[in-house]
C-alpha cells in the first residue's frame, strides 16, 4: 500500500517500520509503537469482527480499552484488545467471529429481521426449532476460539500488601503517585494500558514503578482483596492479590456510545480515544472525518482533530460499510467522511469503586462516585479514595489537581 | 444493512428493542438488562449504561436523583482462566 492510500499522515522523525500479518495472508506495513487498532485504521482495515446477534460488521470503537469490539486474535490468542496492544515485528492478527471476509452469508439475519429480534419469543416453539436455533447461535456467536497452543509458562501469582494501591495512571493517578512516593509511602501503582500509551498521554516520563498492562478486575471486600492481572504480550500472565490499607481509585472516565442510527459501522470511533491514539503515534488524519457531539467538550475535540462537529440531533444516519458519509436531517445535506468520531461526555469508570462499596449518582453523562470532602468514598477492610474524572468528568488539568489533593489527604491519614 | 441505532453493541441491543421491552412494562435498569441482554457482553456495560439511563430519564421512567446502574461485579477487566487458576495453586502463599 502506498502512502497516499493511508488514513493517517505522520509527523516527526520516522519511527521504525514494521509489518503485521492480517487475516493469514495480508501484509500491512505499520510503525513500531502504533497500537494494532491504529495500524489497521491507518491501512483502511476497519472491520475486525461480526456482531453477536445480527452478524453486522464491527470494528474498534473506544480505542482505550473499554468497549469490547476491537477484540481480535493476536499471535494465536483470542480476545486480545487491539487498541491496547502495540505492534511488533512478526505480529499475527486475525479477525474473530466471522465466517468469511466480505459478504458474510450469516448477515442475512440482519436483513431478514428488520424489525428487531426478541429472543424470548424468536424461534422458541416448537422445541425442535428452538434446539436448531440454539445450535446455530452457539456456533455463530461467542468470543473467538481457544488459543492455538498451551502458554509457554503457567501464570504466576503474587501477593502484595502495600500501604496504598493506586488504580490508574491518568492525570489524577500520576499526580497521586508523585505525592505518595514523595511522602515515603509503600505504593503499588497499576494501569491496564501499556507504558507507551501512558507516556504519550502524560507527555513526560512515567515512573518505572508503574505496573503497566495490569488491570484490576475485581474487588473482594470480605477478603480485603483487590485482584489484578498483568497481561504483558509475550510474557506469562501474573495474577496479583493486592491487600492494601488504602486505595486511590483514579480510573478516569469512559467514552460511552451515542445512540445515533448505524452507530455500529466500522469506522465509527470515539473522538477522545482517536485523539489519544493519534498523539501516541504522532499522526494526523489524512482522510475526511466528522465529530458527532454537542457542547464545548465536542467542539474542543473536533478542533483538536481539525474536523467539523455535528450535533447528534441533526444526524439522520451514518452511511456506508465502512463509513463513507453522515447524512443530516431537514435538508442539511450530507458530509462525506471515512471516519466518524463520536464525542459523548465521558462517563466516570465507577465500577471498581462501587464494588468496593462506594455510592454512585447520576450526573449528566454518567454515574459519578460520591465521596466526602477529603476524598474518601468507602471504608471497610481498606479505605477507598476517589480522585479525578471518576468523581465526574473534569478534564486532565483539574484531575491532576484533584489527584494531588486527595493523595495529600491519604498521606495525612497514614501518619 | 437495515438502519439500527445501538444502545449495546456487544449484545446487539437497539433503541427499538429497548422500546419494545419498555412497552412490555419493563422500566427498571435491572429488568431491561435481564430481558434484552444489554450490558452482559465483553465490555460488561461500560459502553451502554449511560445511553440506557439517559433514555430512561428522557422518557420520564427514571428519576435522575435516585437512579442506579446495574450491579458492578468482577470481572471488570478481562482476565484469563489461567491467571485465575494461578491464584488457587497451593504454593500461592496466601493459603487460598
Amino acid at each position: 500500500m502506498s502512502d497516499t492510500d493511508r488514513a493517517l499522515s505522520r509527523r516527526g522523525p520516522a519511527r521504525c517500520a514494521t509489518a503485521l500479518r492480517w487475516d493469514r495472508d495480508q501484509l500491512v506495513t505499520a510503525r513500531e509503537g502504533d497500537t494494532v487498532s491504529l495500524a489497521l485504521l491507518d491501512a483502511g482495515i476497519l472491520e475486525t469482527s461480526r456482531s453477536a446477534k445480527y452478524r453486522r460488521p464491527r470494528g474498534a470503537y473506544c480505542l482505550r480499552g473499554d468497549c469490547g469490539t476491537c477484540l481480535v486474535r493476536i499471535n494465536g490468542l483470542p480476545n486480545r484488545r487491539a487498541c491496547l496492544t502495540a505492534v511488533h515485528e512478526g505480529i499475527r492478527i486475525r479477525p474473530q467471529n466471522r465466517l468469511v471476509a466480505g459478504a458474510d452469508p450469516s448477515a442475512l439475519v440482519d436483513t431478514m429481521l428488520r424489525g428487531g429480534m426478541d429472543h424470548h419469543h424468536f424461534m422458541v416453539r416448537p422445541r425442535v426449532v428452538n434446539q436448531l436455533m440454539q445450535g446455530v447461535a452457539r456456533n455463530l456467536t461467542g468470543l473467538g476460539t481457544l488459543p492455538d497452543r498451551m502458554p509457554d509458562a503457567p501464570a504466576q501469582h503474587r501477593v502484595l500488601e502495600p500501604d496504598v494501591l493506586i488504580v490508574g495512571a491518568g492525570s489524577a493517578g500520576r499526580a497521586a503517585h508523585a505525592v505518595l512516593t514523595d511522602g515515603g509511602c509503600d505504593v503499588v501503582w497499576v494501569d491496564r494500558r501499556d507504558r507507551d500509551g501512558i507516556v504519550a498521554e502524560a507527555n513526560a516520563a512515567v515512573s518505572d514503578a508503574l505496573l503497566d498492562h495490569t488491570g484490576v478486575f475485581g474487588v473482594y471486600v470480605a477478603e480485603g482483596l483487590w485482584a489484578a492481572m498483568r497481561d504483558t504480550p509475550g510474557q506469562p500472565a501474573v495474577l496479583y492479590s493486592i491487600k492494601p490499607r488504602h486505595v486511590v481509585v483514579a480510573t478516569g472516565a469512559r467514552d460511552p456510545i451515542l445512540a445515533v442510527p448505524n452507530n455500529d459501522r466500522p469506522g465509527v470511533v470515539a473522538a477522545r480515544g482517536l485523539l489519544q491514539q493519534l498523539r501516541r503515534s504522532d499522526a494526523t488524519l489524512a482522510v475526511p472525518a466528522v465529530v458527532i457531539g454537542e457542547g464545548a467538550y465536542a467542539t474542543a475535540l473536533a478542533d483538536a482533530l481539525g474536523v467539523e462537529a455535528l450535533p447528534p440531533a441533526d444526524v439522520d444516519r451514518i452511511e456506508g460499510n465502512p463509513v463513507d458519509a453522515v447524512s443530516l436531517r431537514d435538508g442539511k445535506g450530507k458530509r462525506e467522511c471515512q471516519l466518524v468520531a463520536l464525542a459523548p461526555l465521558p462517563a466516570p469508570a465507577y465500577e471498581l469503586a462501587r464494588q468496593a462499596g462506594a455510592a454512585v449518582r447520576w450526573h449528566g453523562g454518567g454515574f459519578s462516585v460520591q465521596r466526602d470532602q477529603r476524598g474518601r468514598c468507602a471504608t471497610t477492610a481498606f479505605t477507598v479514595w476517589a480522585a479525578g474524572d471518576v468523581t465526574g468528568y473534569m478534564g486532565p488539568q483539574s484531575a491532576a489537581d484533584d489527584g494531588e489533593r486527595v493523595a495529600a489527604a491519604v498521606l495525612h491519614s497514614l501518619r | 444493512m437495515p438502519r439500527r441505532s445501538f444502545v449495546c453493541r456487544c449484545e446487539d441491543v437497539t433503541l427499538s428493542e429497548v422500546d419494545h421491552a419498555i412497552a412490555l412494562g419493563l422500566h427498571e435498569v435491572e429488568e431491561l438488562k435481564r430481558y434484552t441482554g444489554l450490558g452482559t457482553g465483553p465490555c460488561q456495560g461500560k459502553e451502554c449504561i449511560s445511553a440506557l439511563v439517559k433514555l430512561l430519564i428522557d422518557k420520564g421512567l427514571a428519576d435522575p436523583e435516585t437512579v442506579q446502574p446495574f450491579t458492578a461485579r468482577p470481572p471488570t477487566e478481562p482476565v484469563t482462566l489461567g491467571a485465575l487458576a494461578a491464584g488457587l495453586a497451593p504454593d500461592a502463599g496466601d493459603g487460598s
